[in-house]
Parts: structure tokens; C-alpha cells; sequence
């Protein structure tokens, strides 16, 4: 009898929070191939959270984080958003892979339900769903090329190469680079694949040595397969530079290509100088212990939106959210100096096309910004 | 011309990994007549056994290597023991214990997976990152340990199956187990054996390969395809037949890439083509069995 008496009132004291606080739920991925992006991210969501909660939550109620796993399969994906917003949640952040994230949108769209990804980038998030409660703040795959490829003009290229890996990504990423680079009349005189489960990259790397490049870009996205193609770079002892697609800016490079990245450039989203990633890598430090990376920056820029967007509503009410959103302009972690998240009229990707930044890594270290912007 | 020796040296030296797993594959095939899946996720524990051991606790190479070898006996004998021996002595037909090691595939991928980041993990050289130069022969120190380590695995295999009481035993179990086991030969010990070993060949294979393509989760599978591969090319009868598919096997891939006036995404498929031509010349393999 006493039992159950304690029961129900740990029941209601759960019912009763759960009507204070304010649910946010978060899709992100623990297994899947998303995994190594996934989990930094959601780290930036739950110490955004836990911030915001320390200083007295969101219009004086507390945040509550209601994290699920979709493995990065789009079916088990809109079944949990189906859960989420059953439970309560108000708003849906959305960190896994982007067929996932739109595979969402289906049943946000339908249930007017907020939904935003703060790193998703691929472009059709936005443009082939007209979903008025999705926003998409992660910097778009044609701003990542456009940006390399401004920086790539300002060393008057005429002639490059260019290699990438087998993945679905890696294709599509080559093309894109393939198609801005036949655009901007430099010259591709060599392109080469590596296929992932290959042992070495040195014939590939052979070639492109016969072809005399004056650089060499990197459009690859599988780790181990780029680790592959700069470890026959550095036994071939080539000197061209290397520009490099967006996955450098993943920290696993500093470990597992280590003594091997040395000046490379790459296109990233984050400037280590801005005072804004200062202060929250030094909150990070101080809270976790542990460094954090780009990753955790756009999990908490996207925690850190929804907080000001509903204040902004001053209710938790998801079709004033919605409105608040499309008003709310906010300066965050990511993006180049003086960057703000805005989503003028009718647009709903919030990323400054000339927000992202080309960095070089200095020794085994992702350093600093040496170009801004698509200009 | 310096290109092509610089090639045939690193082309070399995937073809003994290759080998390797080929021989992997052999050991349990040539008792048993399984053909054996899992010997390509027996090679992603042998480097991740680097990274650990290596990498992490950085110790000297030979110990760890050896330490490393040794978890994986362990754990080939007793994936015969648990996993493949109660359907064998439950009289369970030769499909079996094959489906039931393409099973343990997952397994393997499952528990790594969980257990370590997704991210490529470090596997040190053996002998540090350096070159070696014959005159226009070159290659990297890793390169010439891969060769070296694995002509003498295949010497010790050679002499083993050809030389041995032992040997010959194994092969006894192959040709009838009933009339072996009348002789007494110790069936389950045969069997555990194989296993054990081929477990230590394909680790040695993956340690081997690993400074090259980071120890991570998904590797094991494209190498299971690629020691096959070399098997098949080098056919079965004899020992050394998987070392010369290997090393056929990665010469056509990687001068195909080097040199074929294709664009690279289709030369990774003129191995596999030359495979099916050679089937069809060659069905039981470059190397005929003896008597």
C-alpha cells in the first residue's frame, strides 16, 4: 500500500514536471554511419540545455531533452518524430543523416511541429518539401564547394586534379566540385577514384604525379580512405597543396592522420578567433572537461535558436514558435565573424552563404582561417 | 620506369595481405571444407589488437604483436569450439557451420563497433615510416616486413602440410574424416587447430595492413572478398597457390589503375573481370594439386 502510494506520487510529481518544463525532442544517430558526426552534436545540445537550465530555463521552465537513436535509417526516423510529438515535444532538432532529417519532415509537416537540423547540409532539405515548420541552419553543400572554390581562385589555378572515394557522398561531392571548378575555367587534368577497402592510394597518387597538377582537391568523405590517399602523398613526397572537402573539419583527423595533414586546407564553418567560439569552448572546458570540436558547436547554435525563438513567441506554443522563428535573427557559435543566423521571407536555410570559412591545419592541428566567404 | 618498381613493391606487399587472408581461408577449408567468411573480420581484430596494444598501451612491437596473435588463436579456437563444432557433431549438413560463420560475421563487426569510436584508428609501423631504395626498386619499410613476414609464414605453412606428420593428418581429416578418425587422428583437435590458425594467419594480415588502412570497423569485409579472390586465382590444392593469386590479384588491381587508359572508377572492376575469364580458362586454379 505504501508502495503504491509512492508510486503514484512519483507518477504525479512526473506529470507535474513534465508540464513546467519544456520538451525539445532530439533525433540524432549512436550506430549508424552518421555516428561520428551525430554524437558531437548532441553533446552541444545537452550542454546547451544544461546552460540554459542553470540560468532558470526558457520562460522561467525548464528545458527537458528527450533524446532517440534512428540509426540513421530514414523509416525508424519518422517513426520516432511520431513519438517525440506525442510526448510533448514542442520542437524536434534533428542531427542524424539528411535522408533522415527529411524523412522527418513528412510527419512534422503533417503535425505543425517545429522541426530545424542545425548540421544537416545537403540542399534539398529545404526545396523539395515546402514545410513551413523546417528550417535547416547547417551550411549548404553549394556554399561548402562555393567557398573552397573562392579560395582556390585567389592562388590563380589553372590546372588541378582531383580524387575522391567510392561512397554514394564522395561521388556527389566530386561532381559538385568537378562541375565549379569546369565553372570557374581552371583545368582538371587528372581525376582519380580510390575505392574504400583498399589497401594503398600510391597508383592513384602515381598518376596525378605524371598529370603535374598545381593542386590537388580532395572531395572524398570516408576517413580511412583519405587517411590512405595523404599517407601515399606523403610516401610519394608530392608538394602540391591539397584543398579538401568538409570532412577535414571532423577532429578525428588530428588522431588518426597524424604527422599527415600538415597544411592542407579545407572548408569548415568554425573561426577558432571569433569571440563567441572562445567563450564557449572555455563554458565547454570548464563543464565537461573535454575540448570541444565544430561538431559540438552546432548541436548547441541549434539549442541555443530554439531557446531564443521561443522567448522571442513568449509561449510554448508550437504555431507561435513557428512565427518566431522566421523573425529571429541570432549571432551563434558557427559561421564566419559576425555571422547571424536569419531567415528572411520565404526562406528557411539559415546560413550565411558567405558565412563559411577555408582553414589550414598547422602541424596535426585544425588552425587558422586563411579565407571568408565565396568572395 | 621508377613509377612501375615503386608500384611493384607496394603492389607486392597488398598481395601478401592478400595471400595471407587466402591462407586463412585454406587452413580451414583444407580439415573441414568450410569455407570460412569470418576470416575477413579476423583480420579487423587483428588490427584493432594494434591499436590497443600498439597504439594505446604502445608497446614494443614484436610483444605486442605476438600478445595480439595469441588473442586470436584463442579466439578462432573457440569460435570452432562454440559456434561450429555442435552442428558438425550433430551430423548438421557442410551449409551450416558456413552460414552460421557468415553469422559470427556480424558478431565480430557488432562488438567492435560498440566497443570503439567508428572513427580509422592509428596502427603503428613495424619498423617506423621510412624507405628503403635498391636501385630502382623502392618501397616503404612496412612494404618489405609485409613481404618478408608473410614468405615466411607461407615457408612454415609449406612445410607444415608438405613435411609433417602433423601435415598430413590435416589433410587425412580432409580426404575422409571416418577412415582419419579409424586411423587416430584427433578430429576436434584437428579442427580447433584450424581454426586457431586461421585465425592467427588473418590477424597477422590485418596487423600487417592496418599502418596503411587504419584499423575500423568495416574493414574486414572487402578484405574477406579480396583473399578470396586470391584463393580462387591461385586455387586451392596447394599452399602457396593463395600467395600467387595475392599477388596476382593486386599487381592487375593496381596496375590497372596506374596504367589502363580508363578512368579510375571502372578499373576497380578489371580484376573482377580477369577473374571470370580466368574461371572460365581455369577452373581449378593457377596451382593443380599434386597427385
Amino acid at each position: 500500500m505504501k508502495l503504491a502510494a509512492m508510486l503514484a506520487a512519483a507518477l504525479f510529481a512526473t506529470a507535474a514536471q513534465a508540464q513546467d518544463s519544456i520538451r525539445i525532442g532530439v533525433i540524432t544517430d549512436r550506430v549508424g554511419v552518421s555516428k561520428p558526426y551525430a554524437e558531437p552534436a548532441t553533446e552541444g545540445i545537452v550542454f546547451g540545455a544544461n546552460e540554459l537550465n542553470k540560468k532558470g530555463g526558457v520562460l522561467g521552465r525548464k528545458i527537458e531533452l528527450l533524446i532517440e537513436d534512428d540509426q540513421s535509417k530514414p523509416d525508424v526516423s519518422a517513426a520516432l518524430a511520431r513519438k517525440l510529438i506525442d510526448q510533448g515535444a514542442v520542437f524536434i532538432l534533428s542531427v542524424s543523416l539528411s535522408p533522415a532529417t527529411q524523412q522527418q519532415q513528412t510527419v512534422t509537416m503533417e503535425a505543425k511541429t517545429p522541426q530545424m537540423t542545425p548540421m544537416n547540409s545537403a540542399d534539398y532539405l529545404t526545396t523539395q518539401l515546402n514545410n513551413p515548420y523546417f528550417w535547416q541552419t547547417g551550411p549548404l553543400g553549394s556554399v561548402q564547394i562555393a567557398t573552397l572554390l573562392a579560395h582556390a581562385k585567389t592562388k590563380s589555378l589553372k590546372r588541378v586534379a582531383l580524387i575522391t572515394d567510392n561512397s554514394e557522398l564522395g561521388q556527389a561531392i566530386a561532381k559538385a566540385f568537378r562541375a565549379g571548378l569546369e565553372k570557374s575555367g581552371i583545368q582538371i587534368v587528372d581525376e582519380e577514384v580510390v575505392s574504400n577497402g583498399s589497401t594503398t592510394a600510391t597508383p592513384q597518387m602515381q598518376k596525378i604525379r605524371g598529370a603535374n597538377p598545381e593542386a590537388l582537391f580532395v572531395a572524398g568523405v570516408v576517413t580511412a580512405t583519405n587517411v590512405l590517399i595523404f599517407k601515399s602523398y606523403r610516401e610519394l613526397g608530392l608538394k602540391f597543396p591539397i584543398h579538401a572537402s568538409y570532412n577535414l573539419s571532423v577532429p578525428i583527423y588530428m588522431t588518426a592522420a597524424k604527422g599527415l595533414v600538415d597544411g592542407i586546407t579545407f572548408v569548415d564553418a568554425y573561426d577558432p578567433d571569433k569571440p563567441e567560439v572562445k567563450a564557449f569552448e572555455a563554458a565547454y572546458k570548464k563543464e565537461t572537461g573535454k575540448d570541444p570540436a565544430n561538431l559540438h558547436g552546432y548541436g548547441y547554435d541549434g539549442m541555443m535558436l530554439i531557446a531564443a525563438a521561443i522567448r522571442k513567441a513568449g509561449s510554448a506554443d508550437k504555431e507561435k514558435i513557428r512565427a518566431a522563428m522566421q523573425t529571429i535573427s541570432y549571432a551563434g557559435v558557427m559561421g564566419a565573424k559576425g555571422m547571424t543566423y536569419v531567415f528572411p521571407e520565404g526562406k528557411r536555410a539559415g546560413f550565411d552563404p558567405n558565412g563559411m570559412v577555408v582553414r589550414v591545419y598547422e602541424g596535426d592541428r585544425q588552425g587558422r582561417v586563411v579565407h571568408v566567404g565565396q568572395k | 620506369m621508377q613509377d612501375f618498381f615503386e608500384l611493384a613493391v607496394g603492389a607486392a606487399a597488398s598481395g601478401c595481405v592478400y595471400g595471407l587472408i587466402g591462407l586463412a581461408y585454406l587452413l580451414v577449408l583444407r580439415p573441414t571444407g568450410i569455407i570460412n567468411f569470418a576470416v575477413g573480420e579476423w583480420a579487423m581484430l587483428g588490427a584493432f589488437g594494434g591499436f590497443v596494444l600498439l597504439t594505446k598501451y604502445e608497446w614494443p612491437y614484436p610483444l605486442g604483436m605476438v600478445v595480439a596473435l595469441g588473442i586470436l588463436f584463442v579466439i578462432g579456437g573457440s569460435t570452432e569450439r562454440i559456434v561450429v563444432r555442435p552442428l558438425v557433431e550433430k551430423g548438421a549438413p557442410l551449409l551450416a557451420p558456413i552460414l552460421a560463420l557468415l553469422g559470427m560475421v556480424v558478431v565480430y563487426r557488432e562488438t567492435i563497433s560498440s566497443v570503439f569510436p567508428p572513427d580509422p584508428m592509428p596502427v603503428p609501423y613495424a619498423l617506423g615510416m621510412g624507405r628503403l631504395e635498391f636501385g630502382p626498386v623502392g618501397g616503404t619499410y612496412q612494404s618489405f616486413f609485409t613481404i618478408g613476414v608473410t614468405l615466411a609464414v607461407f615457408t612454415g605453412a609449406w612445410f607444415f602440410f608438405e613435411r609433417t606428420l602433423a601435415g598430413r593428418a590435416f589433410e587425412a581429416v580432409a580426404l575422409h574424416r571416418r577412415a582419419a578418425a579409424l586411423m587416430g587422428i584427433n578430429l576436434s583437435r584437428v579442427m580447433a587447430l584450424s581454426f586457431g590458425a586461421g585465425a592467427v594467419v588473418a590477424g597477422l594480415g590485418g596487423l600487417l595492413v592496418a599502418p596503411n588502412t587504419s584499423a575500423y570497423y568495416l574493414m574486414g569485409v572487402p578484405l574477406a572478398i579480396q583473399g578470396f579472390t586470391a584463393l580462387v586465382i591461385g586455387g586451392v590444392g596447394r599452399v602457396e597457390g593463395a600467395l600467387l593469386g595475392g599477388l596476382l590479384l593486386a599487381l592487375a588491381e593496381q596496375l590497372t589503375v596506374r596504367y589502363a587508359p580508363i578512368p579510375s572508377g571502372y578499373a576497380q572492376g578489371v580484376p573482377l573481370v580477369l577473374l571470370m575469364v580466368f574461371l572460365l580458362l581455369r577452373p581449378t586454379g593457377l596451382l593443380k594439386a599434386k597427385g
